[in-house]
């Protein structure tokens, strides 16, 4: 197997909700996704993180195809996907499995456990019913969810949070696919599970030289668990390096903010109120104009207000859009 | 002294299941006083939303039984008839953030609307003056009038957060139920949302239970800490204890499996599974995963022991038996 290959690139990517607030008026676009570069290799995890309601869970998608681009560029092994239409996509479908950031909405609510996890692979013509049944048996072992026979029949509203979660895990699984994005599998679980799931994820990545784009908040787990780190900011990815790189040294003041607000546990903690950068996330129908973070960086400087920075390369394998740097 | 405003008495709520009773709650007693904050923390499936859901009624239909005693303000609430429950208690003086609601939140529906819900909907007040209220309740949490008048869509995860703790607080609430408030928030959204709620209970003096799997947030409100597993509260202690001194099994290892980005110590995860609640194991509940186990863990169930000033564990550790 080649290590090297490239499985995922985006180019300048762009997606744009339009909304109209009265069917008559002006339509306004969230700029949800705006202008976001960056390769993936065969194997290799990257960590999304950022701020909420910057653009992850679209750009997550948008990968997937379940949302169409507005602008710019995706190849799949080379192949242009940007704009294939949605019945061309089977294909795709079937390489690419996507864990939904909200358990609650992503279960069919009359479908018991069993038919959820059956109906991808019926779908795909995999396996004989006998087949199958051990596969789901088998799949959901691996996510935990045991005695299998407690939760084999259940429906999802007899599920927990944290139950729910990892039925969808298995069923992202279910296909080994060549690319799993994973919005936030875990943020319903407790540390220990979360550990022995991402783990699992890993396991199953490695074993299978799968790809993966794992969506979390949860810095702390980031470390043990993914190659990259990608911070993404009101749309932009504002700064990607390696993990360790990107842990140890950071570099746009959003990050650092990031990184310094993760909680300590410390019973004292209560007693005080946190410190945080002032301000809102902006508007994305109006996002500021220069750099987007500039209303709330401590280091904003004339040029950060009317001008956008670029992303540059500051050093191999990280890269950083804040005018505090230069190239090379 | 503050008074003792909730009270729960050997609570304990089962589920009807294709393969029998499930009992997602057993026997839970703890006293909460006026503007203190209980967190609950426990592995997924261990029972805190059914815990949270059933001091509110809002049950599953496949309901098998509740039983035990819950207080409010000295007054039996579970003997109350459905109702008078619902007329006096739900929401009026108990209300809650159901985890994940703020991605349920009505697409098409501007939010201030949704904040005078309540109001109209369980409160039977007029439409203006829900109105009015809902406003006021979003600027106490941080959302200015014109953004009132938008939609979700427009909103920050941090802002629909806000918004879905303004529903809970608008109905002027005694005691307010959090269950996983921050976990789908960025760290930095994280903590300006625990801020919120910080000076939100010092202003209206709010009793809190604060649901949560994450050890590191637990901090930033708890008084004390209820550890649950397998449907019960297996230790009840100060936050500081808790932190400091656990001294249930399960407590000691969950605290190992806790990561911070701090330290990079090799993080121990609890071997095993989550016993059934159908068929739980025998003796102490943990015992098939505890590195601590004794003879006596397999075979009789440990009784809740006092551990130290208000702290309760159900474990022998440091107990000596029989
Ligand atoms: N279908 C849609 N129509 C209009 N706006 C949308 C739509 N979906 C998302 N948005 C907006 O696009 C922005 C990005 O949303 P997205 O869900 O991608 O953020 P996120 O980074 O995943 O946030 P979170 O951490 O809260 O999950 C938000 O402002 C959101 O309100
Ligand atoms: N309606 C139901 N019927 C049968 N079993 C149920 C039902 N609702 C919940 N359960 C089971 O009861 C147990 C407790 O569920 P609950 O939702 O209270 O857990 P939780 O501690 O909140 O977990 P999480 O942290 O994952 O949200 C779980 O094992 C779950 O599978
Ligand atoms: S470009 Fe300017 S405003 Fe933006 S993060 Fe860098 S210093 Fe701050
Ligand atoms: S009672 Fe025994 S098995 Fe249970 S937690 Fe304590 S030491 Fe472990
Ligand atoms: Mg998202
Ligand atoms: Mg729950």
């Amino acid at each position: 197997m080649n290590n090297n290959e490239i499985l995922l690139k985006v180019e300048n990517l762009k997606v744009w909700f339009e909304i109209r607030k009265t069917i008559i008026s002006q339509p306004l676009y969230v700029k949800a996704v705006d202008g976001v570069n960056f390769e993936l290799k065969k194997g290799e995890t990257i960590s999304l993180v950022g701020e909420s309601g910057s653009g992850k869970t679209t750009l997550g998608r948008t990968i997937l195809r379940l949302y169409e681009p507005t602008d710019g560029k995706i190849l799949f092994e080379d192949k242009d996907i940007t704009n294939l239409p949605f019945k061309e996509l089977n294909w795709y479908r079937k390489e690419t499995g996507f864990v939904q950031q909200d358990p609650f909405g992503a279960l069919a609510p009359h479908f018991s456990v069993y038919r959820i996890l059956e109906e991808p692979l019926i779908i795909n013509k995999i396996g004989t019913p006998e087949s199958r049944k051990e596969m789901i048996i088998k799949a959901l072992e691996e996510v935990k969810l045991t005695p299998v026979s407690d939760f084999i029949n259940k429906y999802p509203h007899m599920l927990s949070g944290g139950q729910m979660q990892r039925v969808v895990i298995a069923r992202a699984l279910i296909m080994k696919p060549k690319l799993i994005v994973a919005d936030e599998p875990v943020s319903m679980l407790d540390a220990s599970v979360r550990i022995e799931i991402l783990d699992l994820l890993r396991d199953i990545q490695m074993n299978h030289n799968m790809s993966l784009i794992y969506i979390t908040h949860d810095l702390a787990t980031v470390r043990a668990f993914s190659d990259w780190i990608f911070i993404m900011y009101a749309g932009n990815l504002v700064e990607r390096a390696k993990t360790d790189e990107l842990l140890s040294n950071p570099l746009h003041p959003y990050t650092k903010a990031l990184l310094s607000a993760i909680p300590d546990p410390d019973p004292s903690n209560r007693f005080k109120l946190r410190e945080v950068p002032p301000g809102e996330p902006p508007n994305l129908i109006n996002p500021p104009e220069g750099c987007r973070f500039h209303p709330r960086c401590s280091f904003a400087m004339e040029i950060c207000k009317k001008e956008e920075p670029k992303e540059i390369n500051i050093a191999k394998d990280h890269w950083v859009k804040c005018w505090l740097y230069k190239e090379g | 002294m503050a008074d003792v405003v909730l009270k729960l008495e050997n609570f304990s709520v089962s589920y009807k299941t294709q393969k029998g009773s499930l009992e997602a709650v057993r026997n839970v007693s703890f006293e909460l006083k006026e503007g203190e904050t209980l967190a609950i923390v426990g592995e997924s499936g261990c029972g805190k939303s059914s815990l949270a859901r059933g001091i509110l009624r809002l049950f599953p239909r496949n309901l098998e039984k509740t039983s035990g005693k819950i207080y409010l303000d000295g007054e039996d609430i579970l003997s109350l008839k459905e109702d008078n429950f619902r007329k006096n208690i739900l929401w009026s003086k108990i209300s809650m953030v159901f985890q994940g609601a703020m991605n349920s939140l009505n697409p098409v529906l501007k939010v201030v609307y949704q904040v005078a819900e309540p109001l109209i909907v369980h409160m039977g007040m007029d439409k203006d003056s829900a109105f009015k209220r809902a406003k006021e309740m979003l600027s106490l949490v941080g959302i200015s009038e014109s953004f009132a008048e938008r939609y979700p869509f427009e909103l920050s995860g941090g802002m629909k957060q806000r918004v879905v703790i303004a529903m809970a607080l608008v109905t002027h609430p005694k005691v307010v139920i959090l269950d996983e408030p921050t976990s789908a928030l960025d760290v930095i959204t994280q903590a300006n949302i625990l801020n919120l709620l910080k000076v939100l209970k010092k202003e209206l003096n709010l009793t809190y239970i604060f649901i949560t799997h994450d050890i590191a947030t637990t901090s930033e409100l708890a008084d004390k800490v209820a550890v649950m597993y397998a449907g019960e509260i297996v230790e009840l202690s100060p936050a500081e204890n808790f932190y400091n001194s656990p001294a249930h099994g399960y407590t000691m290892m969950l605290l190992n499996s806790v990561p911070t980005l701090k330290t990079t110590k090799k993080l121990k995860s609890i071997p095993g599974s989550p016993p059934s609640l159908i068929s739980p194991p025998k003796g102490c509940r943990f015992h098939p995963r505890c590195q601590y186990v004794m003879d006596i863990c397999r075979e009789k169930e440990p009784p809740m022991f006092k551990k130290g000033e208000e702290h309760f564990a159900k474990c022998y550790i440091g107990e000596s038996h029989e």
